[in-house]
């Protein structure tokens, strides 16, 4: 597989502008994994979901959301978008994805983000304050979790730990893999490069030139810590679409969704978004064609997700949308593989890590026996 | 030579607020021998600015506006008085700049009223937001009410701020804080995507 197509969503409850109708949180909820099903059945590669733990969001209890969807698809891969490695206790991130990971075979990897809003961290006992240092130390007491059998660490954000074994060790002795994001924050390039993780840029409401700026800093550190060269190191990008066969139709149907959405609402007009970021509204080959670009300022690059089930967008709409997509995808894989430079990596799996370790090593971790009796 | 940003928030055309601010940026000019003058009027940045507030980031004329004040080595600033302080306009356009933009940065404060009784402005209002903004406000600032147009004290004014500000202009403030023996330097971000602080660092530092 060389490029993996997906979506992500941010599990929003919204109102439907065009209805005044708003969603019960269950409707939501249901409407996640009918979207995440759909989203397998039009064949894309990959199904990911925000964290969030306040209203309007049904986003908190990712692990669940996404081991229900695992039990009822085959091929999906299941991701976040993002773990709140900030507000999260490291140890429960641990136990959490790799159960996940047995549970569904691999299909499993995560995106590290810091958070949405101020407040969630003293939801959680922390500081917003301490964000970026949260997100360093926690990520390096989870990346020891998945790595070593028995952990000693001592840290400033959480109670130091004494031997201590997170169960169950990673499926076939290997971590799920791990993407950074983060919009702006050169820190966090920098933190994806040293590990020789991936990096996802979400790349939606903001103009691309923050995207090239850490995509650029990410690749070039990550060489830097001797991974390979910058043009090997592993991309995401994001990416917000509505289509209809004929574009003007998508444009008069998705503005009023536009006008009244979270985040960018009531700001600037349709028209003037879409030239200031990558969001496109329009048809099928316009998507193909604005998606093709993307490339030109993130280089050759490993996952492209996309926003669909934002702003109060109806599921039927939503449904229709992934039909679409489907469609798009299938031309977007040929057009990318074509003009895909050489030595340029293709998108991690569980499979492919697993072959580049050397293959399959059970991990299990037993508790200790007496010497002498054996039990 | 010195680079002078003038940013004036009138909102009529003429402008007694922009006529104000000519007026600094040629005595400035004047004092300075030598002078590039940028004018930004932020009448024709209130569309982009209220987007700016909205959607998280400039485009087009503003964020060419942001970039010309931000790399200024001296800016003249000019509000008219609404409601007993700077305008919401111009506040706004202060308001999106990044944290530190303006550090060391001299400034001349001035405004605009239509009466005199509001010539506190200039201390109450502009002068502690332009110290949080860790910029270097010129002693002196010039307030301008109606009526000041028609005396002769105002050039007065205008000639002693302007030759305080061009002081500050022509020697550079360090752009550094220093603290007991460490000098803190705030990085601006543009620093630091071109020279990362190396991931040891932060590691080292996240759990200090």
């Amino acid at each position: 597989m060389g490029m993996q197509f997906g979506i992500f969503t941010v599990g929003d409850v919204t109102t439907d502008p065009t209805t005044v109708r708003t969603p019960t949180e269950h409707e939501r909820i249901k409407a996640t994994v009918a979207i995440a099903k759909k989203a397998e059945e039009v064949g894309l590669d990959v199904f990911a979901t925000g964290e969030h733990h306040n209203p309007p969001f049904i986003a908190s209890a990712p692990t669940t959301t996404l081991a229900y969807i695992g039990a009822q698809t085959e091929k999906i891969i299941l991701s976040t978008a993002t773990t709140l490695i900030t507000t999260t206790d490291p140890v429960l991130i641990a136990e959490n994805y790799a159960k996940l990971q047995h549970l569904t075979d691999g299909r499993v990897d995560l995106m590290m983000g810091r958070g949405n809003t101020g407040p969630v961290y003293p939801w959680f006992g922390k500081d917003i304050r301490d964000g970026i240092e949260l997100a360093i130390e926690n990520y390096s007491l989870l990346h020891k979790l998945w790595r070593e059998d028995v952990v000693n660490w001592q840290g400033k954000h959480r109670t130091p730990l004494q031997g201590f074994t997170s169960t169950p060790r990673p499926l076939d002795g290997v971590p799920p893999f791990v993407w950074h994001g983060s919009i702006r924050s050169p820190e966090i390039a920098e933190q994806a490069a040293y590990y020789g993780d991936g990096f996802f840029h979400n790349h939606i409401f903001w103009p691309a030139s923050h995207t090239a700026q850490m995509v650029e800093l990410y690749r070039r550190r990550f060489e830097h810590y001797g991974h390979g060269q910058a043009h090997e190191a592993i991309v995401g990008l994001g990416g917000q679409v509505f289509m209809r066969r004929n574009s003007q139709d998508a444009i008069n149907e998705f503005r009023p969704y536009f006008d009244k959405a979270p985040v960018y609402g009531h700001g600037p007009s349709l028209e003037d978004f879409m030239e200031q970021t990558p969001l496109t509204v329009g048809s099928p080959q316009q998507v193909i064609e604005r998606t093709l670009g993307f490339r030109e300022y993130a280089g050759d690059y490993q996952r492209q997700l996309f926003l669909m089930d934002h702003a109060g967008l109806p599921l039927k709409v939503v449904l229709e949308q992934l039909d679409l997509l489907g469609e798009v995808v299938e031309v977007l894989r040929k057009e990318f593989a074509a003009v895909r430079k050489p030595g340029v990596p293709d998108a991690p799996t569980h499979a492919t890590r697993v072959a580049a370790a050397g293959g399959p090593a059970d991990s299990s971790v037993y508790a200790a026996a007496d010497d002498v009796t054996g039990h | 030579m010195n680079r002078i940003v003038v940013v004036s928030a009138g909102l009529s055309v003429p402008s007694s607020t922009r006529l104000l601010a000519d007026r600094l940026a040629a005595a400035t000019t004047e004092a300075l021998a030598e002078a590039e003058v940028v004018h930004v009027e932020l009448r024709a940045l209130a569309h982009p600015l209220a987007d700016h507030l909205l959607t998280g980031f400039p485009h087009g004329e503003l964020a060419a506006a942001i970039e010309a004040v931000t790399s200024a080595d001296g800016l003249i600033v000019v509000s008219p008085v609404f409601s007993a302080s700077y305008s919401g306009l111009f506040k706004s356009f202060f308001d999106v700049l990044e944290p530190g933009a303006l550090d060391g940065t001299p400034v001349l404060i001035a405004a605009t009223g239509g009466t005199s009784r509001h010539s506190l402005v200039l201390d109450h209002a502009l002068r502690p937001l332009f110290s949080y903004l860790h910029a270097v406000v010129a002693p002196t600032g010039v307030y301008a009410a109606t009526d000041d147009f028609g005396t002769a004290g105002l050039d007065g004014r205008i000639q002693r701020a302007a030759g305080e500000f061009a002081a500050l202009v022509g020697k550079p403030a360090d752009r550094g804080v220093a603290t007991d023996d460490v000098m803190q330097v705030r990085r601006s971000t543009a620093e630091e995507f071109a020279d990362p602080t190396p991931f040891e660092e932060l590691l080292r530092n996240a759990s200090r």
